[in-house]
């Protein structure tokens, strides 16, 4: 990893931050079935947060598949359980 | 047996590698799942009592919660950073990094210490309802996780500041910075669903 990798990374994680801040800050005001669409997307985003920390900061995107997958797996399923039990019950 | 940690990231990057020790992965992932599974229980909770959760997220400070994401994130950076100055030999950018990364993880603190002054303040407690328990619980966690991982990066700044790097292994270094960026994960997970979901 170098500078500009880490800096990219960083500043995407940034710009992921204040979209998914503006996204709660909207939710506030639409309607359910909306409501739910910006909940996706806000979790969706916690999951492109967590891929960037990963494979960047963590530089695991040369470590052996299984470690990486493992990690991967995290900030896929969570996201998608939160998100779920939100949605269904 | 040759130590992979010494060889130049060129080298490294060739062949599947774990940055660190093996042990603390696994207690990465044990403390991954822990979290998983309190937020799996705020979730499910949530969902049980949605006019009680409502009105306890009205009392949070969602700016301070973005600070902490920011300041985070940015020590995250930091820590890369500097653990990318370490690989290059280059003690002195390491440290400061670190000290950067420090200040950063201090700003957290600070936020933390005055949302929940504003909270007890206000009468709010652990024992409250089962929102405040569920809150204060999550997040009082992951606060002891931020101190240990503080503890964990001056100890790295004072040996590379020793130049107790030099030239020798990093698994070290490369471990207790990837806790650092597991506490930086828990939270990336941790904002949304406290702060920003209503």
């Amino acid at each position: 990893m170098n500078f500009r990798i880490a800096l990219k990374a960083y500043l995407y994680l940034i710009g992921l931050t204040v979209i998914s801040a503006f996204l709660g800050g909207m939710e506030l005001s639409v309607t359910d079935n909306i409501k739910n669409v910006f909940l996706a997307g806000i979790l969706m985003i916690s999951t492109f947060k967590g891929l960037q920390i990963i494979d960047v900061f963590m530089e695991l995107k040369h470590a052996p598949k299984f470690w990486r997958n493992l990690l991967l797996s995290y900030v896929i399923l969570i996201p998608t359980i939160i998100a779920l039990i939100y949605l269904i019950f | 047996m040759l130590n992979t940690n010494t060889l130049p990231i060129e080298e490294q990057t060739k062949k599947p590698y774990l940055p660190g020790d093996l042990a603390m992965w696994f207690f990465i992932l044990a403390e991954l799942t822990v979290f998983a599974i309190f937020f799996i229980a705020f979730a499910i909770t949530r969902q049980l009592y949605p006019e009680m959760f409502q009105l306890g997220q009205s009392y949070l400070h969602p700016i301070a919660g973005a600070i902490n994401t920011v300041a985070l994130i940015t020590s995250s950076f930091f820590v890369a950073l500097s653990l990318n100055a370490i690989k290059q030999q280059k003690n002195r950018p390491s440290v400061m990094f670190m000290i950067a990364a420090l200040i950063m993880a201090m700003l957290y603190i600070v936020v933390k210490f005055w949302e929940y002054s504003q909270l007890f303040e206000l009468g709010f407690g652990i024992s409250s309802n089962t929102y405040f328990t569920l809150y204060f619980f999550i997040t009082a966690f992951h606060f002891m996780h931020v101190l240990l991982g503080m503890v964990i990066l001056s100890f790295i700044a004072l040996k590379a500041f020793k130049g107790e790097y030099q030239n020798k292994a990093i698994s070290g270094f490369e471990a207790g910075a990837c806790y650092w960026h597991m506490v930086d994960l828990v939270w990336v997970i941790l904002f949304p669903l406290l702060y920003v979901i209503h």
